[in-house]
């Protein structure tokens, strides 16, 4: 069980980055929306989980947390990446398509081999 | 790096819990709000709007759980529950709680302390480099094996030596060390000038001695930290000042390093002076002269084996040119850290005693343990029917036994520091400092944790394991009396509280014995009064030169000047002082007309003491015939002399003795007079001849001067020393008291009387414990029975004798054994006893009573709780 959700909150954990890099500050509910849009909606996502990967996220110092204002004047939480954060989208974004490139490999149809 | 950074947050954030959630409620509040504006924005109803929100945040409560597992460690947080629902059960239960820290803290404190002195004396490493590479070298003769070589040995051995890349000298000595107006006793070592450069001792001020040929031009000492602390106050200007060791300036020259003591570990050097200083260069050359231990080191690469063939062939070739000194002596080595580990054995022995005794500790602490889980068998049920997970309940109750074993430990430590604290009132009195460098360190304090740990495993694991394996249901339906399932456990923790009681009544015998024999010795007569106010002033003048009638003019200066002072009730002279450790071979070869000496000798020696007219007035030896000295007796009139009780009885029974006539060394002497026996080196020697000479007429460069105070011994010690002063302040001197005699003539008595009574205090204590454990534990479990036995007409009373009966049965047997064990056992003390026989009655009679006492007052609480038993209750519940 561990295991799978370790996969799932390393993927996730890299959508927020990747999200925060991309737009900017944002709140936690703003990003959950933007990352279901993004998976053009294909990601069902429990906005719930979203915070227990900010918060880890922030304990390992790759983003930060302030109060602010939201556009419709609401007080809201945003996060923003740190220096920390923005290497680690890179080399996390590369890692990732490194991974995705090889399972590719092996799931391309066989007469490919 | 990342993991780590967050292990650190969240172990703060456990810390400041609350904050943080409120923080996190406003975040989710703001979170539903905005969601729930988008929805009325995409025409939901509020109410709507507000419950899709919801439903996409997958539950606010979930959500806040999630959060909180990530938020802080909840393993920690566990741990703090346990930790403090454990202290709550512990401090709910004071009496079972002190009792088990209690046993549990004597295990660990002894274990603490005896592996403090194991380290000390065998493990901690040595205070010189690279410490294997030392080695010692001892000479094979006829006589045996010997550690000692002359000085020119050394020297020889030294040029010729190729596998040994230094080789120095020691020898230990005393020395005089002037401290204000008195002196004090010092040990040095002499050594040769490379001996702190061969052991790789730096020094931590000044600069040890010079190796050149040319000896220095002004004797240099180097002094130990410890002494520098002592008697100097770590003065840091001290190198290159002067101090006095018997009456010869030193400069010193360096202080060694803190912690190294020399080369004996019991007893520690205070200063090293080097060869060339204190003798003469004959004196160094005579090959007969062996006055020297020599230590030296391996080359790198260089074997024993080799080392021992090279001196094996350099003493053949000592033998063949020198064999008026060297004959039949071969030179051989010894490791250095071998022989050291020569005390291993006693260690061992004491560390398995020590042992064996944190097992007992461990075994009672299991039987409280045990009987206190069964009686919380039905709350354990409870909790597992309430959903509590096995292992879970396993490590809460694991957790309270690292509670006990914390706060024992804790307890322990103090206990073995106390213990350690004892070392200078136990090691005998002596005038030089004595004793082991016992403190504790980071290897101490790692073993007594591991030891904690062990002992939890030992008590703890066991009564976790069955109680969290307790049935459920039948537990819960009353059915868990499980007297079955106890039996065997019964039967050996009942021998071991057996085996417990007989060894506290071996030893209770054992004090009891040892303590009667110490009151015996004590209400021995030695021969002065030990009440009296007694200082003694040792003085050698000899040590400035004195000869001896330069030597009695100023004993004679000093006695007048002391009884001159106010508070002096007498001044008295003596060459030796009684009960000293100053030897008492002293004697003189006697011859006595008309009597027959024993196997036609023609004379035989007799021990000796000069003293002046004060010293038996001083002292309170009484005189029983005769009269004592007077100033009439000195060098220019008749030789006179005082002889004991037993030397009259001895060579004159029945006879008038004054006016006789003895010859001393040659010397015809008049008996003036007759005076009792005294101790002379030890309280329990029997009484011999023993003879007095007037203090004038034997000249001597040594002697005492004896003060019998009327009060402040302190204020008058203090006048008195600069009273001697201003008659010469060269002569060194040391003050001792009469305390400090009889605490050293006591001190072997006292010793054993003290260790045993400690063990058999240790020994009740632990078996009372097991006693306890096992009358409880039967208690709880028979508590249905006693409910039913209650039920059909048993009074309180028939229970509480059932109970009794119970315990006092063990303990009846237990002293029973333990009373045939003394018997045997103490023969072995025999020697060791005066004035009691090692089958005393009283001893015997007293031991078994105080067990069975003891046994009593174990049983009658839970005797008494099994006497409160509501017989509707326990029926109804069990």
């Amino acid at each position: 069980m561990g295991e799978k959700t370790d996969v799932w909150q390393g993927t996730l954990a890299l959508m927020v980055l990747r999200t925060l890099e991309s737009m900017g500050p944002q709140h936690g509910y703003g990003l959950a929306r933007r990352i279901e849009q993004t998976s053009g909606d294909r990601l069902q996502l429990n906005y719930g989980t979203l915070y227990p990967a900010l918060l880890k996220l922030e304990q390992e110092g790759f983003i930060l947390s302030n109060w602010g204002l939201s556009d419709n004047n609401r007080h809201a939480k945003f996060y923003e990446l740190t220096k920390a954060g923005q290497s680690r989208v890179k080399k996390a974004a590369a890692e990732w398509e490194q991974t995705t490139a090889i399972l590719a490999r092996f799931l391309a149809p066989a007469e490919d081999a | 790096m990342r993991k780590l950074r967050a292990f650190w947050i969240r172990l703060l954030d456990l810390i400041g819990a609350r904050r943080n959630e409120d923080d996190f409620a406003a975040e989710l509040e703001s979170h539903v709000e905005m969601h729930t504006d988008d929805g009325i924005r995409a025409g939901l109803t509020p109410e709507e709007a507000r419950r899709q929100a919801l439903i996409a945040l997958g539950g606010a409560e979930q959500t806040r759980q999630a959060f909180r597992e990530r938020r802080t460690l909840p393993w920690l947080e566990t741990l703090w529950q346990d930790i403090r629902f454990g202290l709550r059960i512990l401090c709910k239960n004071p009496g079972y709680t002190a009792v088990a820290v209690l046993t549990l803290a004597l295990g660990i404190g002894a274990n603490t302390a005896v592996f403090t002195v194991a380290q000390a004396a065998l493990l901690r490493s040595w205070p010189a480099k690279e410490p294997s590479r030392l080695v010692r070298l001892i000479a094979a003769t006829p006589q045996g094996e010997e550690i000692n070589f002359s000085y020119a040995d050394y020297r020889d051995l030294a040029e010729q030596t190729k596998s040994l890349e230094g080789i120095f000298v020691y020898n230990r000595r005393v020395k005089m060390l002037r401290v204000g107006a008195e002196s004090r006793a010092v040990l040095d070592d002499v050594v040769s000038p490379n001996y702190f450069s061969v052991l790789g001792i730096t020094a931590q001020a000044g600069r040890f001695f010079t190796t050149g040929p040319q000896p220095p031009s002004e004797p240099g000492v180097v002094i130990s930290d410890s002494l520098w602390h002592r008697v100097f106050n770590a003065d840091p200007s001290l190198v290159g000042k002067q101090i006095w060791l018997t009456n010869q300036a030193f400069t010193v020259l360096a202080v060694a390093p803190p912690g190294f003591r020399g080369l004996e570990r019991m007893v520690p050097t205070d200063l090293w002076i080097p060869v060339a200083t204190e003798y003469p260069s004959q004196e160094l050359a005579d090959r007969k002269n062996r006055e020297f231990e020599v230590l030296g080191r391996l080359r790198p690469g260089a074997t024993t084996e080799e080392a021992r063939a090279e001196l094996d062939s350099l003493g053949r070739s000592l033998a063949q040119s020198y064999p008026a000194a060297d004959k039949a002596r071969s030179v051989s080595l010894i490791s250095e850290r071998e022989r050291l580990r020569e005390g291993m054995i006693p260690t061992l022995i004491l560390m398995t005693a020590v042992g064996l005794v944190l097992l007992i500790c461990c075994a009672n602490v299991a039987g409280l343990v045990l009987a206190r889980s069964d009686a919380r068998r039905k709350e354990v049920a409870m909790r597992l029917a309430l959903g509590a997970g096995r292992l879970r309940l396993m490590r809460q109750l694991l957790t309270e036994s690292l509670l006990l074993a914390s706060v024992g430990s804790a307890l322990g430590l103090l206990l073995a520091v106390g213990l350690l604290r004892l070392q200078p009132v136990l090691m005998i009195p002596a005038e030089v400092e004595v004793g082991l460098d016992l403190h504790l360190d980071a290897s101490v304090l790692m073993f007594t944790a591991a030891v904690a740990i062990l002992s939890v495993l030992i008590f703890g694991l066991a009564p976790a394991i069955q109680l969290s394996k307790t049935s459920l249901v039948s537990t819960l339906k009353g059915e868990g009396t499980g007297a079955a399932k106890g039996l065997r456990r019964w039967t050996l923790r009942n021998a071991l509280v057996l085996g417990e009681i007989a060894l506290s009544v071996v030893l209770l015998t054992a004090s009891g014995l040892v303590v009667r024999s110490l009151l015996y010795s004590r209400s021995l007569p030695l021969g002065f009064d030990r009440q009296r106010q007694l200082i003694f002033f040792d003085l050698i003048p000899g040590i400035v030169g004195y000869h001896s009638e330069r030597s009695a003019v100023f004993f004679e200066q000093v006695q007048e000047k002391a009884a001159a002072l106010p508070g002096v009730r007498h001044a008295a002279l003596a060459r030796r002082v009684l009960l000293s450790d100053s030897g008492g071979g002293m004697s003189q070869r006697v011859s006595i007309p008309g009597v027959e000496l024993p196997q036609g000798q023609l004379s035989i020696p007799i021990k000796f003491d000069a003293v002046d007219g004060n010293y038996f007035r001083a002292v309170g030896t009484r005189l029983m015939q005769g009269r004592e000295f007077n100033s009439g007796d000195n060098p220019s009139t008749a030789r006179v002399v005082v002889v004991s009780q037993t030397m009259e009885e001895r060579f004159w029974p029945g006879q008038e003795v004054v006016g006789r006539q003895i010859v001393a060394n040659g010397t015809a002497c008049q008996i003036v007079g007759v005076v009792e026996d005294a101790k002379v080196n030890s309280v329990h020697e029997t009484p011999e001849p023993y003879m007095y000479f007037p203090f004038a007429q034997q000249p001597s460069a040594e002697g005492t001067l004896i003060i019998e105070a009327d009060g402040n011994s302190k204020a008058l010690t203090a006048r008195a020393l600069s009273e001697i002063q201003r008659v010469d302040r060269n002569v060194p001197v040391t003050v001792r008291t009469v305390n400090y005699l009889m605490q050293q003539a006591f001190w072997a008595d006292q010793m054993a009387a003290g260790f045993v009574a400690a063990l058999g205090a240790l020994g009740i204590f632990l078996g009372a414990i097991g006693l306890y454990g096992v009358v409880a534990f039967t208690v709880s479990r028979r508590n249905r029975e006693i409910g039913i036995r209650m039920a059909l007409g048993a009074e309180r009373k028939d229970v509480l004798r059932l109970v009794l009966g119970h315990g006092l049965g063990l303990a009846a047997i237990g002293t029973a054994i333990g009373l045939l064990a003394s018997f045997a056992a103490m023969r072995l003390l025999a020697t060791m006893l005066y004035g009691v026989r090692p089958t005393d009655p009283l001893a015997f009679a007293g031991s078994a009573i105080l067990v069975v006492f003891v046994a009593l007052a174990a049983s009658w609480i839970p005797a008494r709780r099994a006497a409160a038993v509501d017989p509707m209750q326990s029926l109804r519940t069990e």
